[in-house]
This record gives structure tokens, sequence and C-alpha cells, in this order.
């Protein structure tokens, strides 16, 4: 406890950059999550449609996919697209990353990261969207049909509004699981927060490259760590203020059925 | 098929680490989650600050960061663990705040009722929490209980990959792709490993939720 | 071999950080090997006839030389003065002055170092590259300028005297290196601990959850350079890597005029006095030029 607490163990965070060093890396963190998020709700939105589609063959081959690449460790697919990844694919990328994009999403193992997330977080969300399209009573879909509305139309204005708005809590608790998911880039080489904090441990406490103030591995990983908490739980309370919001919108729905007003988005 | 007949010493080698490995998280798991759903439903309003904290850190940190913390990190600060101890540990806390919630929630869904008509029956607060909401609390989350356990197959690769590098199905899979080049054949062979252990699990779950359903 | 390069690439990124400043501290100690060298006065150079590749080297005013940046200490970019530096750098800096000519360097990556060399875009590689026969199909190589050895690292005093003391010891290396093979070779009963990067394993060993380390002795040296509570085990070496500098297949004027270069470079005593700059320093280690012909190095490895 004496280690932990050490207050010359913790100097490394007001010496020199390290703050802004730890910081700048958990900022690329973000932003694979975001972009590999963006990505997976579109994929998953269209296996979760392939999954619930009338033709057999369509439905069986989505169903199949989602069921495979959700039950695959993540870290299994992102260690077998980096090591898998043609050449051409990565010097196409290394040519062609746009310049202003950070060292970091220009890597040249980045596509496999991204692509890695993409594939699991996309089957685990369109499992989430296919339950809760399902979940909406039958007779939505019918009454739409009676009133002469076609596939395409039942789903965009009558089953995807009601159906997405239901799955906010399950997609923002996956949102916050792919963001911790973010770090197994690391392991492929991608200088995000994990990796930079180990560069930071190993390098810290060595006069020639480093302040001389020893960063050690557990006080650099709990403050990593705390980072991560911080973020997520922010998200957590985000989802759960939208969701009272949502309950309390239906309810007024429900006893004042002819508000006129936009419901708040 | 030979990559498989060929390293199949060392893919069932893995495949018994990474089971060994998931079994005796799993009882971590289990005991911290249930000690901590124990906080969470506690009529203390302190303890149960202790519980959601407890609850909010674990679930929200990566777990290749608590490996960080478990290995190397309590290694530097003096703590002789080994990697084994420490991946167990690691996989554990981080499934722990997740089966706490799944028995929170499973403890909620008891009605206020049963509680008070234990109370009125004599029982003590820790009694009617052993004896009659937890029963029933096991009941309904032998469910969600069954997908956390698939989820923590799955992460457990994530202990093989990092630094504390237990010989599990995933590494293993991989020092046969370093030795053979096979690399589509050897981590498709990794994958079916892992789809063993899931299925095997969900139909574990799946015999227990028919076993103890609750007729109503 | 083919498999071991990313990985190597992955702990270099890191490492380069690290070494790059300490080659910086080492500057006002150096200007030893390549700097001796370049300070040979113009009037000494030779001119060559304009067809060679010398002359043609000549008229450019300048050689392009292909390098790592991120292999300290043999090529790497350092980050505080942007200066490229190292055991490799020193020698190409000899070879310049040789010609009267301003040495430019270029990062050469495993990646693309051969196609370099066959398109132009370099005249010559110096990056760490290991002479073997596969390659010498490809492009010309100088007779082995350096050879790298396979080698275990361990903390001071760890009592390991050789490969056959890591029966029943955790050894660390990286997943997929040609050392993952050899381990298993030569030291059958060691546990191995397979990390996807060298820092890991420097982790590893400092943490104590390892008891040695292997590979290169280059990479090694890197890690004692971090840490001076770690010692390469002296005795025989895993395995022998001899390192060659890379040209355009059969440019034979050019190889002898290397060889030439070498030669000079290894009697001359530049190449003791860079080994001891980049090397021998951190490790108390002495070395002898290597004295192997470029056939000796095919041979031994064929």
């Amino acid at each position: 406890m004496g280690y932990l607490f050490d207050p010359d163990n913790w100097e490394w965070v007001v010496t020199e950059n390290n703050l802004g060093f730890l910081l700048e890396a958990f900022l690329i963190n973000l932003q694979i999550a975001v972009i590999a998020m963006v990505l997976a709700l579109a994929v998953g939105l269209v296996l979760a449609l392939g999954a619930i589609a009338r033709p057999a063959p369509v439905r069986l081959a989505a169903k199949a996919w989602v069921d495979v690449f959700r039950n695959i460790p993540l870290i299994l697919l992102i260690l077998y697209l980096a090591l898998s990844q043609p050449q051409s694919v990565r010097d196409f990328w290394s040519d062609s990353a746009p310049g202003f994009l950070p060292d970091a999403l220009r890597s040249e193992f980045i596509l496999a990261g991204i692509g890695g997330l993409v594939l699991y977080n996309s089957a685990v969300l369109a499992e989430v969207f296919r339950a809760g399209i399902l979940s909406l009573a039958r007779g939505q879909r019918e009454a739409a049909a009676a009133l002469g509305l076609s596939y395409l139309q039942q789903m965009r204005h009558v089953v995807l509004p009601q159906g997405l708005r239901r799955m906010v809590p399950a997609t923002v608790s996956q949102l916050i699981t792919l963001n911790k998911d973010t770090t197994l880039v690391s392991i492929i080489a991608i200088q995000e927060v994990v990796r930079s904090g180990r560069v930071l441990a190993g390098t810290a406490g060595n006069p020639f490259t480093g302040s001389g103030v020893a960063a050690p591995i557990l006080h650099v990983m709990i403050f990593v760590g705390l980072l991560f908490v911080i973020a997520n739980y922010a998200l957590s309370r985000l989802s759960r203020r939208l969701e009272t919001r949502e309950s309390r919108r239906i309810a007024t729905v429900r006893t004042a059925p002819r508000v006129s007003e936009a419901p708040p988005a | 098929m030979d990559v498989l007949t060929d390293n199949l010493d060392d893919f069932a080698a893995g495949l018994w680490v990474t089971t060994r490995l998931v079994g005796a998280a799993f009882l971590v798991a289990v005991v911290l989650g249930t000690l901590v759903a124990a906080l969470r439903v506690s009529e203390s309003r302190p303890l149960r600050s202790v519980g959601g904290l407890y609850v909010e850190t674990f679930r929200n940190v990566p777990l290749l960061v608590l490996l960080f913390i478990t290995f190397p990190g309590l290694r530097r600060g003096g703590v002789d663990i080994n990697a084994w101890t420490a991946g167990i540990i690691a996989l554990g806390l981080y499934t722990s705040a997740y089966v706490a919630e799944v028995l929170r929630s499973g403890v909620a869904a008891v009605s206020q009722g049963q509680r008070e008509a234990g109370l009125s029956l004599g029982f003590g607060q820790v009694a009617v929490l052993r004896r009659i909401v937890l029963p029933q609390a096991f009941r309904t989350v032998i469910g969600p209980l069954g997908s956390i356990t698939i989820a923590m197959i799955k992460n457990s690769a994530i202990v093989g990959a990092s630094i504390v590098a237990l010989d599990d199905i995933l590494k293993e899979a991989r020092v046969v792709n370093s030795a053979t080049f096979q690399t589509t054949e050897a981590f498709f062979w990794a994958a079916v490993c892992y789809l063993l252990l899931t299925l095997t699990a969900t139909a574990a779950f799946r015999g227990l939720e028919a076993r103890y359903a609750i007729r109503r | 071999m083919r498999r071991k390069r990313p990985i190597v690439l992955l702990w270099l990124c890191v490492l380069a950080l690290v070494l790059g400043a300490c080659g910086g501290d080492d500057e006002e100690g150096g200007g030893g090997g390549g700097g001796g060298a370049a300070a040979t006065p113009a009037a000494e150079v030779e001119q060559y006839p304009a067809s060679t590749t010398m002359g043609k080297i000549q008229a450019k005013k300048q050689i392009t030389i292909g390098v790592k940046y991120d292999v300290p200490p043999f090529g790497f970019k350092n980050p505080r003065s942007n200066a490229i530096e190292g055991f490799d750098i020193d020698f190409g800096k000899a070879v310049a002055a040789k010609l009267g000519v301003k040495p430019r360097f270029v990062e050469a990556i495993s990646d693309n170092r051969i196609p370099f060399i066959m398109d132009g875009t370099v005249d010559l590689v110096l990056s760490t590259m290991t002479i073997n026969p596969e390659r010498a199909e490809e492009i010309g190589f100088t007779d082995p300028y350096f050879i790298a050895k396979g080698r275990i690292l361990q903390k001071k005093g760890g009592g390991i005297t050789g490969v056959e003391d890591l029966a029943g010891k955790k050894v660390c290396t990286v997943l997929g290196s040609t050392y993952e093979e050899t381990l298993k070779e030569q030291a059958p009963d060691a546990e191995l601990t397979l990390v996807d990067t060298y820092s890991e394993c420097l982790e590893s060993i400092q943490n104590g959850s390892v008891e040695a380390v292997s590979t290169d002795d280059v990479i090694l040296t890197g890690m004692i350079i971090q840490d001076d509570s770690l010692e390469l085990v002296k005795g025989e070496e895993l395995t022998t890597e001899p390192y060659g500098g890379g040209f355009k297949k059969g440019d034979r004027e050019f190889r002898e005029f290397l060889n030439g270069v070498l030669d000079e470079y290894e009697t001359s005593g530049a190449w003791a006095k860079a080994y001891q700059k980049w090397l021998g320093q951190y490790t108390g280690e002495k070395q002898e030029p290597p004295t192997e012909t470029l056939s000796d190095a095919l041979e031994a490895a064929a």
C-alpha cells in the first residue's frame, strides 16, 4: 500500500509532458471507438434486416454470419486480420491514408484493428437490433401493411423509428464495451493509450530517455484505467438519462395522445 | 486439416489452459460478484455506494489494463504473483462486476412481499437474503450468467495475448502459425476451439435453466 | 525470417524513441568511427571512371544509402536532433568520404530495401541485413561487416552460463521470431514465454517473471543500455547473423570498391572505434572485425 500511495510514484503525472502524452493517446482510442461504432452500427443494421428478411437464404446467411462473429474472441479476429492482411492492402493504406490523420490511424495495421472491431461489434449489434425489432408488437407492422406501406416503408417509417429507440440502452452498453476493446489494437502495435502507457513506464525513469522521474507500470495503468472509467461512466449516465426521458415521453404520449409537437430527438 | 491433425497436441493443450483459466476465473467472479451484489442491495447507504463504486470501476476498465495492473504492476510493487494467478484474478475481477449487476437485478426481481413475509416470520435481514431472496434470484439469473460465461470465454483470449502470456488456445494457434505459415488454418481451428467451449457453455446453462425453471 | 520482421519492427518503433535519445548523449564523445573517416582530406579522393557506379556517384556528388531509422544502435533517427546515427551510419559515412561525396540517408525498412536496390532508389543499403542465399539471388552483397549473434540476457548474477542452463527456466522471446524455433531446438526444456514485443520481454525480466531473454545480441544490448542491472550471458552464441551491405546484383566493380573500403575501415581501427562507441561501452565486450568473406557467410547459411 505504501508503494501505491507513495507520492514519489505519482510524481510522473506532473512531470514534463507525461500527462499530455497519455491524454493524446487516449484520444486515439476514442477516435477508433467512434469510427468503429459508426461502421458497426451501419453494418449491424444491415445484418439485422437480413436476419429478419423473408427470403430464407438471406435470413439464414445473415444469422450464420452473426452467430459466428459474435462467438469468436475479438482479439483473435484482430490478430488474424493483422497477420493475414496482404502486402498490397498495407501498402495501399500507408500510401493513401490522408495526411490529416494522426500517425496511429495511418498505421499499416489500423485497417485490421478497425476491421476486427467492426466485424465483431456489428454482429453483436445486429443481434440487439433484431431483438429490438422483433419486440415490437406484430400488429404495428400488420397495421402498416394494411395502410399499403411497402416492406421498406414499413421498416423506415414504422418499425425502425420505434425499435431503434428501444435499443438505446443496449447499444450504449455495447459502445462502452467497444471503447474498452480499442485497447486491444495495442497488441498489433497501434500507438494508443495502453501502448503509450507501456512506453512511458519503460522510459520515463531513464535519465537518457525520460525525465528521470520513474513512472511505475502499476501507477501508469491505474491512471489509464481511470481514464476509461471516467469516459465510460459518463457514457452510461448519458444513456440512463436518455432512457428516463424516453419512458417519460412514452408516458406523456399515453396520457395525452393528441400531443402535437415533435418528440424530443 | 493437416494443420489441425499435425498440431493436435498444441491445440488440445491450449484448450485445456483456456478451460482451466475460465473455470477458475468463473469461481472468483461468482464469489466476488455475490458479495458485491449483497452490498448493492444492503440497507446501509455507505455499503451500497461501495458496491456501486466497485461495479462502475471494474465494468468500465479494459481487461487489458487490469492485466497490466495484476501482473507486471503488482510484481513491481513487490507482490510475487505468477502469470496464472494474475490472469485468473484480472479476468475474475472484470467479470465479477457483470455478475454483481445480474444478481442485483435478480434480487430486485424477487418481490418485496417475499422479503416482508420472511421478516414477519422472524427471519433476520441476512437470513431473508440467504434463504429466501438469493435462491430465487439465482434461478432467474441462470440465463444472464450463461451470457456472461460466454463473454468470459472470449475475453480469456486477451489474457494469453497480453504480457501475462499464458499458452491458451489463441497463443497455441499463433505458435502453430509461426511454424507453418498456415495463418488461416491455424486461426480457423482456434476459432473452432472457442466455439466448442462457448457452445458447451450454452448447452450447460440451457440445461440448468430447464431444470431450475420457476414453474408458475 | 519473414515472420520475424513485423514484430521486430514493432518493438523497434518503441525502442527508437528510447535509444534515439541515448545516442544524443553520446554525441560529444562521438565523432569517432565515421567522423574520423569523414575528415579524410578531399585531396586524397580518387576519381573513378565515369562508367562505373563510383564515377556516377561522384558525378552526382552524393551517395544515397538506405538505412534503418529504428534499429538502435545500428541505424536510428535521434528524435531530439533529427540526426541519423548508428553503427551502419558510421560505415556509410566512411564509404561517402572515400568517394569524396555527401552521404544521403533514406529509410529502408525490411520490406522495401531489396526493391530500393533493384530500382536504383538507393546506391547502397546498410540496414542490419543478414546475408543469406535467397537474398543473394536478388542483390549483391559485400563481405560481412558485422556478425550479430543470438545470445541470452539475464539479470546480473543470474547464474546462467550457457544455453544448457535454460532448462526449467522461464525464457522470453518474441512470438514468431527465429528464436522461438532456435530455443525449442537448443533448450527444449526451457519454459518459453512468448510475447509480441521485445519491450514486453524487457519488462518481464525486469519484474522477474522470466529469468532470461534470448534474441540478437544487438537488441539485447539495447536493453542493457536501458537497464544496467542486466547482462549478456558470455560464452557460445545460439545463432550467427552476418550483416552485409547490399547493392545492385552483378556490379562487380562496386563490390570490390566497397570491400576495399571495408578492409581499410577494419584495419585502420575505425571499425573498432565504432564498435566501442555503439556496443562495447555498454556491454564491456570487445570484438574483432569479421574476417569471413561473402562466400563463407553464404556457405554457413546454406
